[in-house]
């Protein structure tokens, strides 16, 4: 049996409602508890504001519990996010650089991985151009591309990011998909059932801040499907 | 610190020195035109119109302008500098740190290129090059430990108390005047002169003086003094910064 890479107990996270004194504390996760493995592929469902997002930031290491306990072992995680800290005024080229580095990686292995960053991209000459000229999707795929570079022990996705028009759509999600089952261990939100039961081997249902259950994917996905709010909701809104 | 993050902080130094020259249509003209023309406001009020002026009033007051604007900026650019990144700081796990650091340094940047200007403007107006130049190293060194402190101090608080923000700029125009960059603190009355010398500033300015207009050497005794008083505030900044940033990320957007 190997040691847990991160596990959380009875964890509740706080955040401030108002900028004002004596304001009320609003508490986005109330009491979770779980237990991370390596290799594990663990989906977060619940409804919006079910404390989904919180969860995986605190899993990231960015929040840190007001109570209950996290234990980390000495591990990378990193929270999947595109065009992190991208400046308009710098080239496709430095932003590349300076995201990477924001997303952990050392100068000498970002500049290493430019030419797969460029080809992945698809950007041509407008690698040299600054991103104030790129159109959303061009800006969206060199993001893609500088976080598909990243190759953390922890991976954190916080919704599927498929990005750009079809064809780029359909190579950025074969990307994610190889990426994680590569044996890398991930946490990965979505409102999407399908994609969760295609993709994560456990699930965690997240309702109102609490673990509601915690166990194998289709044993949890079929308890949530059940839950009467969550098919009533499900039937009118569909995101 | 571990090593990507110290070529985050030089990398986005780059950037942020980009940027000035990119959003601008004299760019890196405005590092040198600003200053100057800051000083020839000040030499209008104080020469011109109201006679204040003591003897060498113009390299007297360059120098305070050049050494006040480096530590103003810092302070100024530096404690927004976490505040302004609060976006950043939700979504990746960085030391928060790392901002006002960069703006530091791009700052830093830009007053070495305004520091050999005014070198070359003292040359040629009569004040040559000497042996205590020597001293300028520790002085500016003392002086960049402060205003990082004072820097870090305030990137700390503001996103806690984004009010501070509109007082940074009240209080760092008092703070010009009471250290002496637009007159000598010579000039004042005995109980006063002690209390404003309390503000490293003053210390720091005069130095300055002393090593390029005269040729003297700075007092060591209170420099020591100084540089220990700025250690001890950087440590405590950098040290609040890294107990606070648990609570920059729980706080109201």
């Amino acid at each position: 049996m190997s040691q847990p890479l991160v596990s959380l107990e009875h964890v509740g996270i706080a955040f401030s409602t108002h900028l004002r004194f004596g304001a009320q504390r609003y508490w986005a996760l109330e009491d979770v508890s779980l237990t991370l493995n390596p290799g594990d592929r663990l989906g977060l469902i619940g409804r919006n504001g079910a404390g989904k997002s919180t969860l995986l930031r605190t899993i990231a290491g960015i929040l840190t519990p007001d109570r209950g306990r996290i234990r980390r072992a000495t591990v990378s995680c990193q929270l999947l996010s595109l065009s992190l800290g991208f400046l308009p005024h710098l080239s496709g080229r430095d932003n590349a650089v300076l995201s990477g580095l924001m997303l952990g990686l050392q100068y000498r292995d970002i500049v290493r991985r430019l030419p797969a960053i460029l080809d992945f991209s698809e950007l041509g000459d407008f690698f040299d151009e600054p991103i104030s000229t790129y159109s959303t999707g061009m800006t969206s795929r060199l993001g893609f591309s500088v976080a598909m570079q990243v190759e953390p022990d922890i991976l954190l996705i916080d919704e599927i990011l498929s990005v750009g028009d079809a064809e780029f759509k359909e190579k950025s999600g074969r990307a994610l998909h190889d990426r994680m089952h590569s044996g890398t261990t991930v946490v990965f939100v979505s409102h999407d059932e399908k994609a969760i039961a295609r993709v994560c081997s456990r699930a965690l249902w997240l309702d109102h801040g609490r673990d509601a259950m915690y166990g194998g994917v289709d044993e949890v996905l079929a308890a949530y499907e059940r839950d009467p709010d969550v098919s009533a909701v499900g039937a009118a809104k569909h995101e | 610190m571990k090593l990507h993050i110290l070529e985050l902080i030089f990398f986005s130094t780059y950037a942020e020195l980009r940027a000035e020259r990119a959003r601008s249509y004299l760019g890196l003209i405005w590092w040198l035109l600003e200053p100057a023309m800051q000083m020839a406001t000040y030499y209008f009020v104080f020469a011109v119109v109201t006679h204040t002026s003591t003897p060498d009033f113009i390299p007297f007051l360059l120098i305070g302008l050049v050494a006040w604007q480096w530590f103003k900026s810092s302070v100024t650019h530096g404690g927004l500098a976490i505040w302004y990144n609060l976006p950043l700081i939700r979504q990746v796990k960085l030391p928060a740190a790392v901002f006002p650091s960069v703006q530091i340094l791009a700052d830093t940047i830009k007053f070495a290129f305004i520091l050999a200007l005014l070198l070359v403007v003292l040359w040629c107006t009569g004040y040559p090059p000497n042996g205590a130049y020597v001293a300028l190293i520790p002085v500016l060194i003392i002086e960049f430990l402060f205003a990082s402190a004072m820097a870090y101090l305030f990137a700390s608080l503001v996103p806690l108390l984004p009010d501070l923000r509109f007082v940074i700029d009240q209080v760092l125009v008092v703070a010009m005047f009471l250290s002496g960059v637009v007159f000598s603190t010579a000039s004042i009355p005995s109980p006063w002169r002690e209390i404003l010398a309390l503000n490293p500033m003053v210390g720091l300015i005069d130095s300055l003086r002393g090593i390029l207009m005269h040729g003297q050497w700075p007092d060591w005794l209170a420099l020591a003094r100084l540089c220990a008083v700025s250690i001890a505030l950087y440590l405590i900044a950098l040290l609040l910064i890294a107990r606070l940033t648990p609570r920059y990320v729980k706080r109201a957007a």
